[in-house]
């Protein structure tokens, strides 16, 4: 909980009261305005949209089995079905695992992308970069994550940040790649701003956010007046990229601090309880429920990682073995809790009528062995899984593409990790010829020219 | 008519040569089906052309071997033929010997069909060649495994993908021409050379690998590199080297890639575009053997040849350092001032800032060796020694997430005393590997009880302490890189008898040889002999202790990985960022920005006994170390040539002490002593907020970008609104409270301040800007002059000066 100290006004010795540092007009109204900051300015004029569309994205760290959960064999032999059993949902025809009781009333809302694949190494961390940029990292070149290019077009909506990843990077997932979820080669002044906190905690609060007693607003002002005129008389630091984003760090956090809107957007002691508990008391159903508290204060991308490593946690990659996950997690925890934050999201943002403009975009960075290995899990395998879309115009209640008969290869309408950032991008309103300032100023294609994307809209 | 020659001039490739030459000057040509292409790069005033597209080509003996005009040569019989190109009237030419022209040719599997494969894909990681192949069908990761992949492709599926009846029956061709349907679409023509190898590879009776076979020892490329004009094009050869001395031209089955797709990009037979300014390594891959070329496009802006001259040079550093800058164009940056200089060897050596008293000594000295002075005063300081101390904790992940409290201890006073001793670092490193006994008294055996499983010992000794990566060795040969799965686990057998027991007291272990256990080879299914990476195999029956063999191996001279890597890592250490960069990316496939200066260190640091403090002073003395951070007109896209001095945040640690430094004020840390500094800490688990927003390192990985130094929005809160710095400025036993008792004027705070924050005296601008805004109020109170220089004292801490290295 923000400590919105406004119930507690204290008397300062410069006569100013603590709530005051609320309410004072000289830090408000700074914007987040980085990209007028530094002249650097959208590339190429995206249409005006009518209303603008936000987008939720859901990494399932550790990439669920696509046959334990949306993409069901019962007919296949027990070692290729596996443990589950689908059931029916509101939609005649499909069939999800017994594991979403909950999604399972839902699937009006989305659509479920049945012949995802990846050619890369199978190795979390390919397909990290892959979901979520639409490309493999190669010479020498770190791609954008798709939150990070919309903040570099369409800059920030009034005091909150355009992209906000909670409730933590992803670490280590052994490959020891970078994992796509920074600005890359548009330089880190589009690097989303990362919670790095855990909305479940009791005490959760973003760290930091506001004054501490003892200092009043007219000294936090004054501060910060004098640190920009000591900074003023020295040259030295103009060519240097991490001078000029501590300068833009220091920027942001005060359009922060100065924000009761921003403030009360990170507070989800303002939730009723049964809300709360609707999405899950545990660190994913918070961070989902923070999620819409930020596209409902104009945040435009929300990034949440599920999981942050896939090592000595319970998550979705399922080995069968220490130090990851056994199989019976997606009966017993992990899905449960995906199956309740999920259907909250959804049932909440369309209650209040946000899902239309809301793309909510969930999938692991690849699927699993057909076969269940010695050890009862199944391994990596990103020939083929299956990922959900819903909201942002996404028709619903469908089923795009189809696997064969053990999961183990797209059948009908194989979609590859490049469509479906193509598919995100023209759900945002963002042309796909768009081209992006690469290093040295060299144009790179927002996707690569001819990449289809996948026809999921009604 | 003179105009019409002017014109005709001018039409002509810019400037006339200074010399036309031959690339490769000489080749043999062995059997009928060989084939070599040669370049006709041209030197002209100080850059290189490639002229090969529109030379003219001839041979002096067509007869014996002919010359198409793209300069791709045919043997026709055995003998010696000269072959010469002509372009702007200018010419040179290769020699050429023929042999075995006439006599019956084979294609091999393991050096023509494999090959074919790889250049066509077939065998990548996205289609047949990964983990778990492709409907059915798998081979090795680009080949690595010839004699898996004809068992493969001739004994699975029936005789389908190889048909020695109908050849062109063979799946084998039907499937990449399309001819059937095929998943990965189609990868050759039937008119292709690739079609007709394979197609005639069946039709002589798909002949198995043999042991006889020529295997690949090395690769050469030219040009091995190049300095191009904007936008230039350049071809590139590629040869292999072969164990039976044949050399050929490998070009057409080369896999290539930039480094730097912004300043060069390259397609799939070698020909490269210069995109952008600077240099870019264009890396080859061959049969598990990789190389690179280095094609650069200098600044356009012409830089003054005097900057280059009269530049002070102090070392060979700097003799290295401005043969490139001369190359691409940079003039460097001017020297630092005085104050600069000393607050960065003081920051940049042991992690503290200069005291305003020791400022004021220095800067009044007139002693023109005054600098060289300072530096060598570093080595005998105890904060030297616990920065040091702290850069190897990083290293060797000391902490106390694995290792209770004592043996934690034990391992960082073994690398404190270390440090302290100046211990050469071949006898650091001997002296973890070849140690046996209680891990309490010798404190450096906890890196076995920190890395328990052979596997993590095999990854982390070689990327600490080689800078080299293996873990994608583990499954399969690296595809960019030269280590195989073979020699992966003959490198982690080494490690299959490090045996660990408990000792007489909790977290004491008792490290020792035993006498038994190997690693099996995952494929092979048994032991492999233990071999250190490129070094020599021991018996897998000798009872020695194997550690003992790795250890004489890793700290040889010989061994250039293990120089090199502390080399670039201490080079890092001082300059923002390695010779080569990442600080610990060694890869052959990563090229150093300049290589020179880095083989010349490396040699310098062994022929200096492995002496981490000689390192130190040669680069510290050095001119280019000395340059200012700001930038000219020609350097300031420079991040990679140390042209100019790079800014750098101070790291978590070091910005801690700064601020108690400055502020008076120590910061308390759970369990330790009183004013004990985050620098002296062996420890990461020790609970700060602040140094866990500013990126202190896990040290859970081996991995240098565990450390952050990237500005962050929490950071900026931090030091608004957290208690670290605020409550350093209120303190009543702290700087603020202190001037306030000896009733400093604002003139004299300032300079204090500035001294001890800055280490220099405050600017005039600066005088009349910060004190116009301290007298334009007067404190009614102590409590406000107590308020108003705590204020002051945070704008000049969260100043960029301060938070920077410059």
């Amino acid at each position: 909980m923000i400590r919105l100290d406004a119930d507690k006004p204290a008397e300062f010795c410069d006569g100013l009261r603590r709530r005051d540092f609320l309410h004072a007009g000289s830090l408000a109204g700074l914007g987040f305005g980085l990209t007028d900051l530094f002249g650097l300015r959208a590339l190429g004029a995206a249409p005006a949209e009518k209303k603008d569309k936000n987008c939720i994205f859901l990494f399932l760290v550790g990439g669920p089995s696509q046959l334990d959960t949306w993409d069901m064999k019962p007919n296949a032999p027990i070692e290729i079905r596996g443990p589950y059993n689908p059931i029916k949902t509101n939609v005649p025809g499909i069939e999800i695992s017994e594991n979403f009781p909950r999604m399972a009333r839902h699937a009006d809302k989305y659509t479920l992308i049945r012949g995802m694949n990846h050619t890369a190494a199978a190795v979390h961390d390919t397909g990290h970069q892959m979901m979520q940029t639409g490309r493999l990292f190669t010479g020498g070149v770190e791609f954008p994550h798709i939150g990070c290019v919309l903040s570099k077009l369409k800059g920030p909506k009034g005091d909150v940040p355009a992209h906000v990843l909670m409730p933590h990077p992803i670490g280590n997932t052994g490959g020891n790649m970078p994992h796509g979820q920074n600005a890359g080669f548009l330089g880190k002044t589009f690097d989303p701003f990362v919670l790095n906190a855990d909305p479940s905690d009791p005490n959760f609060r973003v760290p930091d956010m506001l004054p501490p007693d003892y200092l009043s607003a007219l000294r936090v002002d004054r501060r910060k007046n004098w640190r920009e005129m000591v900074d003023r008389t020295v040259s030295k630091f103009e060519t240097s990229q991490d001078a000029r984003l501590m300068d833009s760090t220091f920027h942001q956090a005060y359009t922060l601090m100065s924000s009761q809107k921003a403030r009360d957007a990170f507070d989800l002691s303002k939730e009723p309880q049964k809300v709360r508990e609707k999405y899950g008391l545990n660190r994913f159903g918070q961070s989902c429920l923070l999620a819409r508290r930020m596209i409902e204060a104009g945040v435009r991308f929300v990034t949440v990682n599920m999981f942050e490593t896939v090592f000595d946690e319970i998550t979705w990659d399922i080995h069968g073995s220490k130090p990851f996950s056994p199989i019976s997690c997606y009966r017993d925890l992990v899905g449960p809790m995906y199956d309740m934050a999920y259907s909250a999201l959804l049932e909440d943002l369309s209650s209040r009528g946000l899902l239309a403009d809301t793309l909510i975009v969930s999938t692991g960075e690849f699927g699993r062995t057909p076969k269940v290995n010695p050890a009862g899990g199944r391994d990596h395998w990103p020939q083929c899984w299956t990922m959900m879309m819903a909201g942002g115009g996404v028709k619903g209640g469908e089923v795009y593409g189809s696997s064969d008969e053990i999961g183990a290869a797209p059948r009908d309408n194989p979609s590859n990790p490049a469509q479906v950032a193509a598919t995100i991008y023209q759900a945002l309103g963002i042309p796909l010829e768009l081209e992006l300032p690469g290093s040295q100023g060299r144009p790179i294609p927002l996707v690569e020219r001819g990449t289809e994307p996948l026809k999921i809209f009604s | 008519m003179r105009n019409f020659l002017l014109a005709l001039a001018l039409a002509l490739p810019l400037f006339a040569a200074d010399s036309l030459k031959i690339l490769p000057p000489a080749a043999t040509l062995s059997g009928p089906e060989a084939r070599h292409q040669f370049l006709a790069e041209a030197s002209v005033s100080g850059h290189e052309e490639d002229w090969t597209r529109h030379a003219k080509w001839s041979s002096s003996s067509p007869a014996v071997a002919a010359v198409d005009q793209t300069g791709e040569v045919r043997p026709l019989t055995d003998g010696v033929a000269k072959i010469t190109a002509e372009a702007n009237g200018q010419t040179g030419s290769a020699e050429i010997t023929v042999k075995a022209a006439a006599e019956p040719f084979q294609w091999n599997f393991r050096n023509h069909v494999i090959p074919v494969l790889t250049k066509a894909g077939c065998n990548q990681g996205a289609c047949h060649g990964a983990l778990a192949g492709k409907n059915g069908f798998k081979l090795t990761l680009r080949g690595y495994d010839p004699e898996v992949d004809y068992d493969t492709l001739t004994r699975q599926s029936v005789g389908r993908r190889v048909s020695l009846l109908q050849p062109s029956h063979s799946l084998m061709l039907l499937k990449p021409t399309m001819a059937v349907p095929h998943g990965g679409g189609k990868r050759f023509d039937p008119n292709s050379l690739e079609y007709r190898v394979i197609s005639e590879w069946i039709a002589a009776g798909a002949p198995a690998p043999a042991d006889s076979d020529s295997t690949v020892t090395g690769l050469e490329v030219y040009p091995a590199s190049a300095t191009l004009k904007p936008s230039a094009e350049q071809q590139l050869v590629v040869r292999a080297r072969y164990s039976t001395g044949e050399v050929k031209d490998v070009t057409r089955w080369v896999k290539f890639s930039s480094s730097d797709e912004g300043v060069a990009s390259v397609d799939d037979m070698g020909h490269v575009k210069m995109n952008g300014f600077g240099e870019a390594a264009i890396t080859l891959y061959y049969s598990s053997r990789v190389l690179y070329s280095r094609l650069s496009v200098p600044n356009a802006a012409p830089v003054d040849p005097a900057v280059y001259t009269t530049f002070q040079r102090n070392n060979y550093v700097d003799d290295l350092v401005v043969a490139k800058w001369r190359k691409l164009g940079f003039a460097p940056s001017s020297p630092a001032s005085d104050s600069t200089f000393l607050r960065r060897v003081y920051l940049d050596s042991m992690g503290v800032l200069p005291t305003a008293e020791e400022v004021e000594t220095f800067l009044s000295s007139k002693d023109p060796a005054k600098r060289t002075k300072a530096i060598e005063s570093l080595f005998s300081r105890e904060e030297f020694v616990d920065y040091w101390a702290y850069k190897y904790s990083d290293l060797l992940l000391v902490s106390s997430k694995k290792l209770r409290s004592n043996a934690m201890w034990a391992f960082y006073n073994w690398i404190r005393d270390s440090v302290k001793q100046n211990k050469p670092w071949d006898q650091f490193a001997r002296e973890i590997f070849t140690g046996s006994g209680d891990t309490l008294q010798n404190g450096a055996l906890n890196y076995f009880v920190l890395h328990k499983d052979p596997i993590d010992l095999t990854e982390n000794v070689t990327l600490a302490f080689m800078g080299q990566r293996l873990t994608c060795a583990r499954c399969h040969n690296h595809p960019l890189e030269k280590w195989t799965q073979k020699q992966y686990y003959q490198m982690a057998n080494m490690f299959s008898r490090v045996g660990l027991k408990n000792g007489s007291e909790p977290g004491d272990t008792v490290v020792f040889a035993k006498a038994s256990g190997d690693i099996n080879h995952p494929r092979l299914l048994k032991p492999l002999a233990p071999t250190p990476l490129d070094g020599t195999s021991m018996s897998l029956d000798s009872t020695e202790d194997r550690r003992l063999p790795f250890a004489a191996w890793l700290t040889s001279p010989k061994n250039d990985m293990f120089a090199r890597a502390i080399v670039n890592r201490i080079w890092g250490n001082f300059f923002g960022r390695g010779i080569v960069d990442a600080v610990d990316d060694l890869r052959a496939t990563n090229p150093a920005s300049n290589e020179e200066l880095l083989a010349a260190l490396t040699k310098d640091f062994v022929a200096h006994g492995f002496d981490t403090q000689y390192l130190m002073r040669v680069i510290m003395n050095s001119s280019t170390y000395q340059l200012s951070s700001e930038a000219n007109a020609t350097n300031q896209n420079d991040n990679r040539y140390f042209s100019k001095y790079i800014v750098k945040r101070l790291p978590a640690e070091v910005l801690l002490d700064a601020m108690s430094q400055v502020t008076g004020v120590p910061t308390a840390f759970a369990n330790y002593p009183k004013g004990f500094r985050a620098m002296q800490l062996p420890d990461v688990q020790v609970k700060s907020d602040f140094l866990a927003a500013f990126g202190r390192p896990p040290r859970v990985l081996c991995d240098a970008a565990e450390r952050s130094v990237e500005p962050s929005i929490a950071q900026a809160l931090h030091v608004i609104n957290g208690d670290t710095l605020n409550k350093k400025l209120s303190a009543p036993e702290g700087f603020t409270a202190l001037a306030l008792k000896l009733g400093l004027s604002n003139a004299r705070l300032l300079e204090t301040l500035y001294l001890s924050a800055y280490s220099r005296y405050p600017s005039d601008a600066e005088k009349s800007a910060v004190l116009g805004a301290l007298n334009a109020v007067t404190p009614s109170t102590n409590t406000t002059r107590q308020k108003q220089v705590e204020d002051m004292m945070w704008a000049l801490l969260t100043s960029k000066e301060f938070m920077f290295n410059y």
